[in-house]
């Protein structure tokens, strides 16, 4: 038995060496916030630091409407407007996800979840996964 | 007659008489970093930086997020932003600088160095760094490298680490810009 655990304790000791763990995975992960993009643009530029509180490494879901799709280095990112017209949210989307950029267009509103990396000139969420548009038809 | 001089008056207005918008930006520029050592090679990239060029000034700001780089493992990420660079006490790393000898005007690539301050840690170092300028029509893209040496940010990496990470990481950039409308 004891040497059973050994074996367990092991391969995991193992495992992560090699492996490192797994980023979280955001599609199984429930937000532990919904709200708008403009709501969340405001709270950051308003009070970045009670805003980092809040959001920093958190996975949030975010609805709101598109600015930009943009493909710059490979990426697959969306960019959701803001409260103000210089301040916006990137979405940086999974590369397993970008197939279904494609049906979307700028004006579109759109959920997206997230993990919320924090502010520069706008909000930044990576490893974003789609999950639900409404296209405005 | 009127009409004339009217539309002239917004035209003398309104064409600027430099062709080249004063200041461009771009919030999805690229820095990669890379250590490479005998145990392990790490590369970490942040497609989310944020640069400002003023180009009647010639000045550069760039500002990044620590823990918006994408390492291959989490186990990386998280030593990194945890014990390394302590990305919830410093969770920007930030440059200002400027070009040395740069015409915007010039169409076409051109090599000039930038000279400016780099922060990382809250510690800010006077750094030189070559860079190649393409101008596009008025489009400017920006890259280059450089070395940064991981003494000069007081990282502490612990003993059983060391073997693991380079003392000098290499640094590649690549910002491609856009009109800046406020």
């Amino acid at each position: 038995m004891f040497l059973f655990i050994s074996v367990c304790f092991l391969s995991i000791s193992v495992y992560y060496l090699i492996f490192g763990g797994e980023y979280i995975n955001v599609v199984a992960t429930e937000p532990e916030l919904h709200l708008s993009s403009t709501s969340l643009v405001a709270s950051f530029s308003r009070d970045e630091q009670t805003a980092n509180d809040n959001y920093k490494n958190k996975v949030v879901e975010v609805t709101g409407s598109i600015k930009e799709i943009s493909y710059l280095n490979n990426r697959s990112t969306l960019i959701l407007e803001g409260n103000t017209k210089s301040s916006s949210i990137i979405c940086d989307i999974q590369p397993n996800h970008k197939m279904k950029l494609k049906k979307l267009k700028e004006g579109d509103t759109i959920t997206i979840k997230g993990v919320c990396k924090g502010y520069l000139k706008d909000v930044i969420l990576l490893n974003c996964v789609l999950t639900n548009q409404n296209t405005n038809e | 007659m009127n009409k004339i001089l009217i539309q002239l008056f917004f035209l003398l207005n309104f064409v600027p008489s430099d062709s080249i918008s004063e200041q461009v930006i771009t919030r999805q520029g690229q820095v990669s970093f890379f250590s490479y050592t005998s145990v392990e090679n790490i590369e970490a990239k942040n497609n989310q930086v944020l640069s400002i060029i003023d180009l009647s000034k010639q000045e550069i700001a760039i500002s990044m997020l620590m823990n918006a780089f994408v390492f291959k493992k989490s186990l990386m990420h998280e030593h990194f932003n945890e014990s390394y660079i302590e990305s919830d006490l410093y969770p920007k790393a930030t440059f200002k600088g400027n070009f040395i000898d740069f015409d915007p005007n010039i169409e076409g690539s051109q090599t000039k160095f930038v000279k400016g301050t780099l922060t990382i840690r809250n510690i800010s170092k006077e750094m030189e760094i070559k860079t190649n300028i393409e101008n596009i029509d008025g489009k400017f893209i920006i890259t280059g490298d450089f070395e940064l040496t991981v003494k000069d940010f007081e990282i502490k990496i612990p003993p059983i680490l060391r073997p693991n990470i380079a003392k000098v990481i290499s640094v590649t950039f690549r910002f491609e810009y856009q009109p800046y409308e406020e």
